[in-house]
């Protein structure tokens, strides 16, 4: 038992302190202070790094984060203290070893920038608190006193009193809400949820006013990648067919408005709305084409042959082929935005409404379609393909149908885009853009609208609002999907299985126990 | 006594099975007619064409049967396809890159050079440690990438990990590209390996050069493809690999101890892997943190088309893919820009066709 906590000890240790000479080496650390320096209210500039005081704070951070994960799981208090106390202690301990490297490099002042991009002096000496040969001490000290800190308030935040304190707040606020939605008359309840979407429409008309024409960019993206991601939860989430090259729907939504739209190459100039509705046809012509011949085939396979032929849209739009067809690498320009009622919309601010309105009619659209036969069909499928298959559903028809409706929701926002960008090029329909949206909704959770918007919305809203993590964005990406993955599969925002579904399954639950289940 | 009952004919109008025909026919037309051009029409290359082409042909397809050893291995086993082994590769790539800069760092001053550098003085040997160090490097990569990204998810539905590698092809590329730079870099080969140096080979009275890089990428994989067969074929942990990936269950009721024989199956194809990004490095010299992503995908369709599961088939199928690819642009007469699309166009049709590859698929029965 020692020996196990031992190990223990060291091998947490090991991992927090490799984590932050990690964090070092990917440059993080200076991105880590400017944020912790913004939330002092403390604006850095462009090009600078924050004050020195910032990054002791997130080393301290840290530390003290260090403490607090490690502490035992058992035994007495004192127990449980020294060992968040001592694997903080061994993590400082290493991080210290490696400062003196750091320490060598920076007095004899040998730059490995050009290798290590990270590795440059001024990085180096910063993220050694600017004290020379005394930062791996201050490391060091660091780890004792902010790990034990973390380990010795974690250690009192778990022992009973506290605890019972907590429960107690929390039975205090749930009684509090129980009582207030008793408090609210049966009329309010019924005609509620309209009321609800009536203040919501009033206040979505009044708010892109009061936005800047930046937060309005954001939204608006967000919007649009909503927009895919409902249309990917189609197919990934309701009829289970994983699909990797989702952006060449978006990239043939964007490119029929762009044609249609541009004075170059063809000027045709038909007019944003038409041009959006073969948009959408021409999406799920595309959806056609290609879900015929591969319906049949298995999931990681069908993965695969989408991601190869969104790779062969994106390399054809680029390759000089089809320039005087689609404008080649350089990509439309000048492309004609919407008006209606002989008035045009130009900028942001009147687009979001269009965004509004179409993310609005998508998420009624997905509703209608998950709660009714179909959507039933497709989660069967999903579930288990042999069961559906024998009672009668038709697996080649509904995947397709699956695969059509999920591309004409890509044709519409690539359309949308693409007049919003006033641009589109082959490089906005990179593969990048597909494992974006599905990042969106696997990270926010399948087939849950509030998921997918709150996945929208941490995935692409919040790095456009901290540009600092510009760089970091993609890393985080992955680093979130295996951590879902892992952790909880069923994303941020679960979707709630329906009610009739949830009476059958605490009828059966006997039954189930023991045996995994195997949903999503 | 049997009663023969009469299965009833379920009519099914399989649109897919209509169109599937027709698909192929217009891809056969069209191939054969720029083929006729081609050949027959124009008829503008000579011999010294093809066989220069051949031979880089050849070159890349080594590599690509390389890596893609390395997803049938996987899939054979563990019946995903490991997404980030592209990204294995690219870091074996970068591996090889930092051994020849410290190599043509390092001075080895003798009497008649004094400038003489390490890489230049034993090429050889700078050779072989850049190869150990991006073997080690790429398998220290996939066993960790197995132990944190895929074996929590081994009880998983099918699509989770494969999620799941997706996120870690992205980790692996972003870390690369945060720890190195965009920039992309040029390998420094040992002079005496400098790319383009090779014997010139005399064809309708033009030279065609047969590099020597490429000829030695093209021993050193045949070598390790024979190494992994007799590994495969011949050794106990050979066949402890086959019996886990035909029954997982079985094998461990059997002695077998699974997760050992896991790992060292991402050890293997890693170092593999590491091997072939050396090898790309030293041929074609760039470095870049998406550098690992195309061939990662071409090797993938490699091993679909030789049959997944299927070490032999991996290696033919990625020496087909190479052979095409290379040969292929301009024997259509199209754009070289569209050698990509080639290869994808190949997956797909391998897939809608005959999904099991050339030479069969290799499988456990049981997830299929």
């Amino acid at each position: 038992m020692k020996n196990q906590q031992r190990r223990e000890v060291i091998q947490k240790g090991l991992i927090f302190a490799l984590l932050i000479i990690f964090v070092l080496a990917i440059g993080f650390h200076e991105i880590a202070a400017a944020l912790v320096s913004r939330v002092f209210g403390v604006s850095v500039r462009r090009g600078s790094v924050a004050e020195l005081r910032f990054m002791m704070y997130f080393f301290g951070l840290y530390a003290f984060v260090t403490g607090w994960a490690n502490i035992r799981k058992e035994g007495s208090w004192q127990q449980k203290f020294l060992q968040g106390l001592l694997t903080s202690a061994v993590a400082g301990f290493v991080v210290a070893i490696f400062d003196l490297l750091l320490v060598f490099l920076v007095s004899n002042s040998i730059d490995i920038r050009q290798y290590l991009t990270a590795f440059s002096i001024p990085s180096m000496s910063y993220f050694l608190f600017e004290k020379g040969q005394a930062g791996p001490l201050y490391h060091l000290g660091y780890f004792i006193v902010f790990g034990g800190l973390g380990a010795l308030l974690h250690t009192l935040w778990i022992t009973e009193m506290v605890q019972q304190a907590f429960e107690k707040t929390k039975g205090f606020i749930k009684t509090f809400a129980t009582k207030a939605s008793d408090a609210i008359p049966n009329v309010v309840k019924k005609y509620g949820k309209y009321l609800l979407l009536l203040v919501a429409a009033i206040i979505m008309y009044f708010l892109p006013r009061m936005w800047g024409s930046y937060i309005n960019f954001v939204v608006g993206l967000v919007g649009l990648y909503v927009i895919a991601g409902i249309g990917l939860n189609i197919i990934v989430g309701l009829s289970g067919q994983l699909m990797l090259g989702y952006a060449a729907f978006f990239a043939i939504g964007a490119y029929s408005v762009a044609l249609l739209n541009a004075p170059e190459p063809h000027n045709i100039l038909l007019g944003f709305w038409p041009s959006i509705i073969i948009a959408i046809v021409m999406a799920i012509l595309a959806g056609i084409l290609l879900g015929l011949p591969l319906m049949g085939l298995r999931g990681d396979y069908l993965a695969i042959v989408t991601l190869g032929f969104g790779e062969i849209i994106r390399i054809l739009l680029k390759s000089d082929l089809l320039e005087n067809f689609t404008g080649g690498p350089r990509g439309i320009n000048d492309i004609k935005g919407p008006t209606l009622f002989g008035r045009p919309f130009s900028n942001d601010i009147q687009f979001m409404y269009i965004i509004f309105i179409a993310v609005a009619l998508s998420i009624f659209i997905y509703q209608r379609l998950q709660d009714s036969r179909t959507g039933r069909a497709w989660l069967s499928i999903k579930e288990d393909r042999i069961a559906a298959q024998a009672t009668g559903v038709s697996l080649r028809k509904y995947k397709l149908l699956a695969l059509c409706i999920g591309a004409a929701f890509a044709g519409l926002a690539g359309g949308i885009s693409a007049a919003r960008n006033q641009f589109t090029g082959p490089n906005d329909h990179s593969l990048l853009v597909s494992m974006n949206v599905l990042s969106i909704v696997i990270v926010g959770g399948v087939n849950s609208i509030p998921g997918i918007i709150l996945g929208a919305f941490t995935l692409k809203g919040l790095p456009e609002i901290l540009r600092e993590v510009e760089n970091y964005r993609q890393l985080a990406f992955g680093a979130l999907l295996i951590v879902m993955m892992i952790k909880r599969p069923n994303g941020l925002w679960p979707a709630t299985r329906p009610l009739y579904e949830k009476s059958h399954c605490l009828e059966n639950e006997e039954l189930n126990t023991g045996k995994e289940r195997k949903n999503d | 006594m049997t009663a023969k009952v009469k299965s009833p004919q379920v009519k099914q109008r399989d649109l897919g099975k209509i169109i599937r025909p027709i698909f192929g026919a217009l891809v056969a037309a069209y191939i054969l007619w720029r083929l006729y051009n081609v050949f027959i029409v124009e008829a503008k290359y000579g011999p010294q064409v093809w066989v220069s082409l051949l031979i880089s042909g050849l070159i890349i397809g080594a590599v690509y049967s390389l890596i893609a050893i390395g997803y049938t291995l996987v899939y054979g086993i563990l019946l995903m396809i490991n997404f980030a082994h592209g990204e294995v590769v690219m870091l074996g790539i970068y591996a090889g890159y930092f051994v020849f800069e410290a190599a043509k760092a390092i001075q080895v001053p003798s009497s008649l050079n004094p400038e003489l550098v390490f890489a230049d003085a034993y090429p050889a040997l700078s050779i072989f440690i850049a190869f150990i160090i991006g073997m080690g490097v790429s398998a220290t990569v996939g066993f960790f990438l197995e132990k944190i990204a895929y074996r929590p998810l081994r009880k998983a539905p099918r699509l989770i990990p494969l999620i799941s590698a997706i996120g870690a092809s992205l980790v692996l590329q972003n870390v690369a590209l945060l720890l190195f730079s965009p920039q992309l870099r040029n390998y420094n080969n040992p002079t005496v390996m400098a790319r383009g140096n090779g014997w010139k080979m005399i064809i309708n009275e033009t030279p065609v050069n047969v590099p020597y890089t490429g000829v030695f990428t093209l021993i050193l994989s045949v070598v390790l493809m024979l190494a992994l067969l007799y590994l495969v074929r011949n050794t106990r942990l050979g066949k402890a690999m086959r019996a886990v990936a035909l029954d997982k269950d079985t094998a461990a009721l059997m002695g077998i101890n699974v997760n050992h024989t896991i790992s060292s199956t991402f050890l293997i194809s890693g170092a593999l892997a590491g091997a072939a990004g050396v090898m790309w490095g030293l041929h074609n010299g760039q470095v870049f943190n998406t550098v690992g992503f195309i061939p990662g995908i071409k090797a993938f369709t490699a091993a679909v088309l030789g049959g997944i599961g299927n070490i032999p088939g991996a290696m033919l199928g990625g020496m087909f893919l190479g052979l095409v690819e290379s040969v292929g642009p301009t024997a259509l007469g199209i754009s070289f820009q569209l050698k990509d699309v080639i290869a994808f166009a190949i997956l797909i049709a391998i897939l809608i066709f005959k999904p099991s590859g050339i030479l069969g698929e290799v499988l456990a029965e049981e997830k299929v």
